[in-house]
């Protein structure tokens, strides 16, 4: 028993020398790899799934780009050019033409000041009822907690709507607004344009940088702190050298996303911008889709996708530099509130004064104009559920309650099927998605899914429809022109729920790990068993949340909608404003409660059912 | 009961990454309880994945029983579940909405087997792993030990032929791990079945084989009884890693080594034919003998004066720190010592537990070794 007993056979030579096999080896050798790589579906599935997200995210906006580089119909004369030739027409209308200063370069200034402001203020309430509810003593911290989330919870131009309600004048029609009513007439800056629209984007946003940043307060280890103290530092210092820093990828990555959000936001520019023609990006793209400027709208889609992109890009840069520094508490690291004292009391009112302006506030108007005859009037008389459930009313159309209009079920019932059905397909989908992730045996397959699924999150809403509206206009092969279908608003939202729906069925799967499905496998079970018995019924839970918050992304969701959906293909939230455009401002408060009230329950029923913060699900 | 046959295994896991598994040949015969032991990443996972399917090797042949389960150039490929194995993973992996009854007879149920029968086995198995008790609770309900023994029955109730074990007492305390380890030789020996263990740890590995296969960079070092790994490492690899403390090593025609290997060095050129052909001397611990007075030590050892520089108590036996110009060495005594720290003392080593490894590391026919001076001499 000396070297005989290793195994290792060195002398003896291999069978064959590497690399120069005969060719029948090698093919056997490729017959091996491929009786692996097929063996089993996920494969196959991946690739299936591969070519469906290719032509449903990647060829549209393809399309799109195309479209922006080539005459469109209709085009021609001004042009010059013959339809469908490459041109830098609409390239030079947007940028460059007298034109583009309205087109624009105006509407992106306007974007712009919106966003800084709204970032401004969002990090500022948004900073400060951070640092009270993850580290102070705050009277009702965790009834707070939830609370300040509600409004990311409903659609942001629901305050818009609740904001004309209270400040509008006699610039549009309809009902007067409740300060009017008051006898105070507001001047247009306060009714109309920018000022509005900036406050009502950081009131909405101011949640998310609550989740983002009191995430990272939380996981904050007490003990820098308190090293820093014991050296002698000051409280203001230690926060100034110590905290802030340390917060600061938190705070980059919150300012980063609410400017990506502001940059494709349409229903709040829309309502409070279009009275006094203050016009941004979305409001312009949509004017144009409007006026069948196709090869323009295709232009300034692009250029809002390529800013999106960027500052993506810009935020994955700086926050994985900035990771580099983020501490995790580790073992023994404490999270210690500090004690707010005598500024206990005016810092709970302080909270309980942003959930009244951005909760109670809104909500109430909203749901008090819809009882009410006339604004601001508090008497018995004025009273009234007309506009829920009355018949033969005094008005031109709408002769009837909300509730008994046949055109607001229709659109209710649209929004339940349309959006549920492209919810519960794109929560099917990226579990799918995940397990072809996580388990395919062929890498690429896999890294590709990950990244095609990922890429409209980097594309605002809006220019998404755009990008939807330019494949699926004519009929393209096979594929008839699907615009004005409810097909086109399925698709297009399972589209632009894939992040999300993938991203929720990645992380399931690598939570899973591979271990209880190899188990079940050596155990003796077949791809279809392993998936029905051992997966699905453990990612039960994971599927529920992949389902319901693209759902209540998709109800709360108008961006891509007003532009994809005709009369016939109404949901809540087009049917509402289109409401508000014809003057009926109570139906559509009525309609957009409604909508709030989808978001906002289906949100808790999530909560309750996997037993998770789903809040923090919708921070992305 | 099938045996298992490696040949010519190799593994890479692509993207330009070295081997994970390197021609690897093993036989395990049928019945035995074969320990894969080295260090992490040495391959011995990636080899026990690829007996069950789980892996797939990108050269050589893997039969089971009869059956080629797998062969590369032939291109055949069996899949997990048709190889009728039990495995259990470190994680344990149960299912974990499923009840501890239904994980059990989760296999059964596959198999079609009619009611009757399965509530019997399962029953029947769980009563020899004593979780009969939780049989309607949750995975997440039993403790670290129990989920143990619930991965293992699950295994068991199909009753396969061979039992992959992915070191399945790592993550126990001290106790249970020692309860278990008695457990799996009992399981070996009533389930009748081959196992195939993969652990780190050499006392597991000691105490549960039959056999022992040390791997380290892919490459199985060594094969062996427990016995043979332990009283004749093939190499230095496998004399470092089994033992512990470990095996105290001395380089020889090392002049940074200083006194020691230059002692070693004259002690062996009057008793070693091939001086030139080796490389290192190693010496178990407790082969080190420490005596006060030059008188107490035997002729014909390898001795060296030295100073304990320490005594430390490990409970039933004592380890002596001891320092030869400049170099430590490592003895281990079952005896109380009456040594104390600063004294004066030798060492010696009976030539017969001298392990000599030639320059490349490989043990050196020890055979050569003339165990008295005298015997040269003649």
């Amino acid at each position: 028993m000396s070297n005989g007993l290793l195994e290792r056979e060195k002398s003896e030579p291999r069978p064959e020398p590497k690399g120069i096999e005969p060719q029948v080896g090698a093919g056997k050798r490729f017959a091996y790899k491929l009786k692996i790589a097929l063996r089993e579906p996920t494969t196959i599935v991946g690739i299936l799934a591969a070519i469906l997200f290719t032509y449903l995210i990647i060829v549209p906006i393809i399309t799109m780009l195309s479209d922006a580089m080539m005459v469109q119909y209709g085009d021609e004369r001004r042009a010059d050019q013959n339809f469908g030739e490459l041109t830098l027409y609409y390239l030079h209308r947007v940028f460059a033409s007298p034109l583009s200063v309205d087109v624009f370069w105006r509407p992106l200034g306007n974007t712009l000041s919106i966003a800084i402001g709204a970032i401004f203020f969002a990090l500022i309430i948004g900073g400060t009822m951070a640092w009270l509810l993850s580290r102070t003593n705050l009277w009702g911290r965790k009834w707070f907690a939830t609370a300040l989330i509600v409004p990311y919870m409903l659609p942001a131009w629901t305050f818009a709507l609740a904001w004309t309600n209270l400040f509008k004048n006699r610039k549009v029609g309809g009902q007067a607004g409740w300060l009017e009513a008051l006898g105070f007439e507001p001047p247009d800056w306060l009714s109309y344009g920018q000022i509005p629209i900036t406050i009502v984007l950081a009131l909405h946003y101011a949640p998310f940088v609550i989740l983002l940043f009191g995430n990272a307060l939380r996981r904050f280890d007490s003990q820098l702190e308190d090293s820093a103290r014991v050296l002698g530092a000051r409280r203001f210092l230690v926060t100034w050298r110590v905290v802030l820093p340390l917060m600061k990828p938190s705070l980059v990555s919150a300012t980063i996303l609410v400017f990506a959000k502001c940059l494709g936001e349409f229903g709040v520019a829309y309502v409070l911008g279009m009275p006094v023609q203050y016009e941004v990006l979305a409001t312009s793209l949509y004017r144009n889709i409007s006026s069948r400027q196709t090869g323009v709208a295709a232009v300034l889609a692009g250029a809002i996708i390529l800013i999106g992109v960027i500052s993506l890009l810009i935020d994955a840069r700086l926050v994985k530099e900035g990771k580099k520094f983020v501490t995790v508490g580790s073992k023994g690291s404490m999270n210690r509130l500090s004690q707010l004292g005598k500024w206990r009391l005016p810092a709970t009112i302080g909270a309980g004064l942003v959930f009244f302006v951005s909760v109670v506030l809104p909500l109430g108007t909203l749901f008090l104009s819809t009882i009410m005859r006339f604004p601001g009037v508090f008497e018995a008389s004025n009273f009234t559920l007309d506009f829920w459930i009355g018949q033969n009313l005094d008005t031109v159309a709408l002769r009837q309650g909300i509730l008994f209009t046949p055109e607001f079920w229709a659109a209710a019932w649209n929004t339940l099927w349309i959006v549920g059905l492209a919810a519960v397909t794109s929560g099917i989908l990226g579990l799918l998605v995940g397990y072809v992730v996580v388990r395919t045996p062929v890498k690429f397959v896999g890294s590709f899914l990950r990244q095609v699924t990922f890429f409209p999150y980097l594309v605002p809403g809006i220019a998404f429809a755009v990008a939807y509206l330019s494949l699926f206009a004519v009929q393209r092969g096979p594929v008839p022109a699907l615009y004005g279908t409810a097909a086109i608003l399925v698709l297009a939202f399972i589209a632009e729920q894939m992040p999300y729906a993938s991203r929720a069925g990645i992380s399931a799967m690598m939570q899973l790990g591979k271990d209880p499905e190899e188990a079940a496998q050596v155990a003796g079970a077949g791809w279809w068993k392993r998936m029905t018995r051992v997966v699905i019924p453990i990612q039960k839970g994971s599927l529920t949340t992949g389902v319901l918050l693209p759902f209540i992304s998709g109800v709360k969701g108008l961006s891509l909608v007003v532009i994809l959906a005709v009369p016939g293909t109404n949901v809540l939230t087009t049917y509402s404003l289109q409401l508000v455009d014809y003057g009926y401002d109570q139906a559509a408060n009525a309609a957009v409660l409604m909508v709030a009230a989808i978001a906002f329950f289906g949100t808790l029923l999530g909560q309750k059912l996997t037993k998770s913060n789903l809040a923090e699900g919708l921070g992305g | 009961m099938p045996n298992i046959n490696l040949s010519n295994i190799q593994k890479n896991y692509g993207g330009g990454s070295p081997n994970a598994v390197e021609n690897l040949n093993l036989e395990i015969g049928d019945g035995e309880f074969m320990c894969l032991l080295g260090p992490s990443g040495c391959g011995k996972t990636t080899t026990l994945r690829m007996i069950s399917g789980l892996e797939h090797p990108t050269g050589g042949k893997i039969t089971i029983g009869d059956r080629v389960v797998d062969s590369v150039s032939d291109g055949i490929f069996v899949p997990p579940e048709k190889r009728e194995l039990g495995l259990v993973f470190q994680s344990y992996a149960l299912w974990p909405h499923l009840s501890i009854e239904n994980n059990v007879d989760f296999g059964l149920r596959l198999r079609k087997i009619p009611r009757a029968e399965r509530e019997s086995r399962t029953t029947e198995v769980m009563e020899k792993m004593g979780i009969e008790k939780y049989r309607k609770r949750y995975p997440s309900e039993l403790s670290g030990g129990q989920q143990q023994r619930v991965a293992l029955a699950r295994m068991l109730a199909v009753n396969p032929g061979v039992l992959l074990l992915d070191e399945p007492l790592s993550n126990l305390d001290a106790r249970l791990r020692l309860e278990m380890r008695a457990e799996l030789k009992r399981i070996h020996e009533e389930f009748n079945t081959t196992i195939v263990f993969v652990t780190h740890d050499q006392w597991e590995a000691m105490t549960l084989a039959t056999k022992i296969g040390v791997m380290s960079d892919g490459e199985l070092q060594q094969l062996g009884t427990p016995d043979e790994i332990y009283g004749a490492p093939a190499n230095r690899f496998v004399a470092e890693f089994v033992g512990s403390p470990p095996i105290n090593i001395i380089q020889l025609a090392d002049d940074e080594a200083g006194g020691l290997s230059l002692w070693a060095m004259q002690f062996l050129t009057r008793r070693y034919a091939k001086i030139d052909s080796l490389g290192s001397l190693g010496i178990r611990p407790e082969t080190v003998h420490v005596a006060a007075h030059e008188i107490d030590v035997p002729d014909d050892s390898f001795k060296a004066r030295s100073r304990v520089t320490g005594v430390l108590p490990t409970g039933g036996s004592w380890i002596i720190e001891l320092e030869v110009a400049g170099r430590k060495i490592f003895s281990v005594t079952s005896e109380l010592p009456s040594v104390h720290a600063g004294d004066e003392v030798y060492f010696w080593v009976r030539p017969g537990d001298l392990h000599l490894f030639d320059i490349d590391g490989n043990r050196a026919p020890q055979a050569d070794l003339v165990l008295t001076e005298v015997g040269l001499v003649k």
